[in-house]
């Protein structure tokens, strides 16, 4: 019955369009260069980076606090990731636990006496993730769900630190569009594509920024530069 | 809280303006909002190339919207998703009640969708056996107090931090005793946290649908959608059918523009898009997506010639800059969208017959034109449903017979400046020192400010002598 009524809303949707707009009638490959025609002023549309270098950009953003309760740091090399998540787990007297995204590379590290594991649940309080991508105009990084990538390891956790690998890093929302076009092409787009610029906020009461509204309260990229 | 209807604007327009606080509560958000949105215009000076780059994507969405639509359905049952079409706010909100039954789900968690607003799904749930939480921090507060939203950004800005101590201290179940905004965020954190991870379904809007992959995308900064969609076992997003872009790469321009203008931040902390169900190994996310794509008066806007308001982004820019707006909040207006934008819409959601009096409460500065990151033409809008809602007669008498004496006189010049000249001599009857604070026929003006004296004579007078004295003086 409601598959039914569905079918007449739709119908009854489609031709009050068509009623409205009656002299449209192009086709597909029209409408498609119109719209591609659009996406050439993007150049002359989007901010300007504060350096020309992808990762210099996304570093300088996230040092000049323009990215919500974030923080960053380069590492040379993946087996000095470890020692650097120490750093941070000390900076903020955190406990030795880490939640892991369940990917080899990570798991396969020497974690000098930090537990890591991937059973995520409701109260855990740091958690480390593997970002697919950076973005240098949002200061964001970008994460795709998957077998090894629980959407909710960027959400439960009060902290949370995100590798971004520095070949990966864009210089702006256009390219990162660009590639999840062509990741479409391929079938095999993730049920989720994340870009997380900063950590959870509110100014609901009385317009206050607090952090920590419902995810991490503090977040720290590492920028892996062997990559 | 009794909700105020659109038809009974001019009464609740006295309700508001009688409450002390409203107006200072009401500006410490929206000055700030104004503030702040001026500094991120100010940092971008490519705003007006991508203001326009922005129209154009959405203008081309609308001239196509069948194609896009097709194109939309098509990719997203290929995704997984289900699809459902509704014509109305009530066939909206049966097929997400039925979808919700069918799963027999006792409790749902829903992110913040001014669109589950305007199809009532907050009064569905309300009355039906289903317990509905909502976990945008604003809509919780809301929901706490029994109130309707009254922004379409702060829904809860009418609120002080009073009321949320109040409201926290007697409804959650680990309070914090702390009166510091940092300890009432933490508050809602606890309470919420195992109802993200307990609820059955999980119900989101969706500021985009990219057609070219049937994407939905979710915009926030607390994260609450994420949350809300990822641990139940069905995740239903209701959305216009004016929320499509043809691809990520067209939502892009746009999402530069939403954020700097509704809050002044460049961008906000999560965007999401959303692609069907969860893949056969994926760690989380749910195994059932529905869809549900709403009219609810949009092809009735695109057929009246009001296609333009199509492009609303839902920034709330308009209101935050309108000088009404200030006065009255967002209550006052009936509806779930305030402001100008408001008084665009609602005419078309409910009908010009109740809404007519929004579209005159409106001093057709321009303000809203000037900041709408899309180019929305609002007051010109606006004129136009004042002239329908002339034509349709839903002017009061007294208003109706006010501007045809005035017409009557505009046409006759002589018996205009008669009238004009016996209206000085009228009105400075009721003058004292300078200022008239009561005359028959304004009490509208004159119960919250003086009117002040007019010069001795009327314009054409003074234009008159003017002229003499000049022509004298060659």
């Amino acid at each position: 019955m409601n598959n039914q009524k569905s079918d007449m809303s739709r119908a009854s949707i489609f031709s009050a369009i068509k009623n409205a707009t009656p002299t449209i009638t192009k086709d597909a490959e029209t409408i498609q260069q119109e719209a591609l025609e659009i996406l050439k002023e993007s150049e002359f549309a989007r901010p300007k980076l504060s350096s020309d270098d992808a990762t210099e950009a996304l570093v300088l953003r996230i040092e000049a606090g323009l990215v919500i309760g974030t923080s960053c740091e380069k590492i040379s090399a993946l087996d000095d990731l470890p020692a650097s998540v120490n750093q941070f787990l000390g900076k903020y007297s955190l406990p030795q636990e880490l939640k892991v995204q369940g990917i080899d590379r990570l798991q396969k590290l020497n974690w000098q006496g930090i537990s890591t594991d991937i059973d995520i649940q409701k109260d855990n309080t740091v958690g480390l993730c593997w970002a697919e991508y950076g973005i240098a105009e949002t200061g964001s990084f970008v994460v795709h769900s998957s077998t090894e990538m629980p959407i909710l390891l960027n959400f439960l956790p009060l902290y949370l630190i995100a590798v971004i690998p520095k070949s990966k890093i864009l210089h702006y929302m256009d390219d990162y569009a660009l590639i999840a076009n062509e990741i479409a092409k391929k079938g095999e787009t993730p049920r989720n594509m994340c870009l997380i610029s900063g950590v959870s906020g509110t100014t609901d009461i009385e317009g206050v920024l607090v952090q920590g509204a419902h995810g991490p309260e503090i977040l720290h990229i590492i920028i892996l530069e062997d990559q | 809280m009794q909700v105020n209807k659109p038809e009974d604007f001019y009464k609740n327009v006295s309700k508001a303006l009688a409450q002390p606080d409203l107006k200072m509560i009401i500006r410490r958000t929206t000055d700030k909002a104004e503030k702040k949105r001026a500094e991120a215009i100010a940092n971008f000076p490519e705003f007006e190339n991508a203001r326009m780059q922005g129209q154009k994507v959405k203008d081309h969405t609308i001239k196509y919207m069948d194609h896009y639509l097709a194109e939309f359905e098509k990719n997203a049952l290929a995704q997984g998703a289900i699809v459902h079409w509704a014509s109305t706010g009530e066939e909206a909100t049966k097929i997400v009640l039925d979808i919700c039954r069918q799963h027999k789900a006792k409790k749902v968690t829903r992110s913040k969708s001014m669109l589950g607003e305007e199809i009532g799904l907050t009064h569905a749930f309300d009355n039906s056996e289903i317990e509905r939480i909502e976990t945008d921090l604003a809509e919780h507060i809301i929901q706490l107090a029994g109130d309707p939203p009254s922004h379409i950004v702060w829904p809860a800005m009418h609120r002080s931090r009073e009321d949320v101590v109040k409201l926290f201290r007697e409804f959650h179940l680990d309070p914090t005793y702390s009166e510091e905004i940092t300890d009432l965020v933490r508050s809602a954190r606890r309470d919420l946290r195992t109802k993200f991870l307990t609820s059955d379904i999980g119900i989101s809007g969706s500021n985009f649908l990219l057609a070219d992959s049937g994407s939905t995308c979710t915009v926030t900064n607390e994260g609450n959608a994420e949350l809300t969609i990822t641990p139940p076992k069905v995740h239903i997003v209701t959305a216009g059918i004016e929320k499509l872009v043809p691809s990520m790469a067209h939502a892009v321009p746009l999402l530069r523009l939403l954020t700097r203008s509704a809050t002044g931040a460049e961008i906000t902390q999560y965007i999401t898009f959303h692609n069907g169900p969860k893949r056969a190994n994926d760690a989380d996310g749910p195994e059932e997506c529905h869809i549900v794509l709403v009219d609810n008066g949009r092809t009735k806007m695109l057929a009246d010639g009001m296609e333009e308001m199509l492009r609303c982004i839902r920034c709330g820019a308009c209101m935050n800059h309108c000088v009404v707006y200030k006065h009255i909040g967002g209550h006052a207006y009936g509806s779930v969208y305030p402001g100008p934008m408001g008084s665009v819409l609602t005419p078309h959601l409910d009908s010009l017959e109740v809404a007519n009096k929004q579209t005159h409460a409106c001093t057709l500065n321009g303000r809203c034109e000037e900041v709408c990151p899309v180019n929305i033409p609002l007051p010109k809008l606006i004129r136009s449903l004042r002239a329908r809602s002339w034509q349709k007669k839903y002017e009061p008498l007294t208003n109706r017979f006010i501007v045809q004496a005035f017409a009557a006189l505009a046409k006759r010049p002589r018996v205009f400046q008669l009238f004009c000249s016996c209206g000085v001599v009228f009105m400075k009857l009721f003058s004292r020192q300078g200022w008239i604070k009561y005359m028959p026929l304004t009490s509208g003006w004159t119960r919250n400010r003086d009117l002040i004296e007019p010069e001795s004579k009327t314009f054409m007078q003074q234009y008159r002598k003017m002229k003499k004295a000049k022509s004298d003086g060659v």
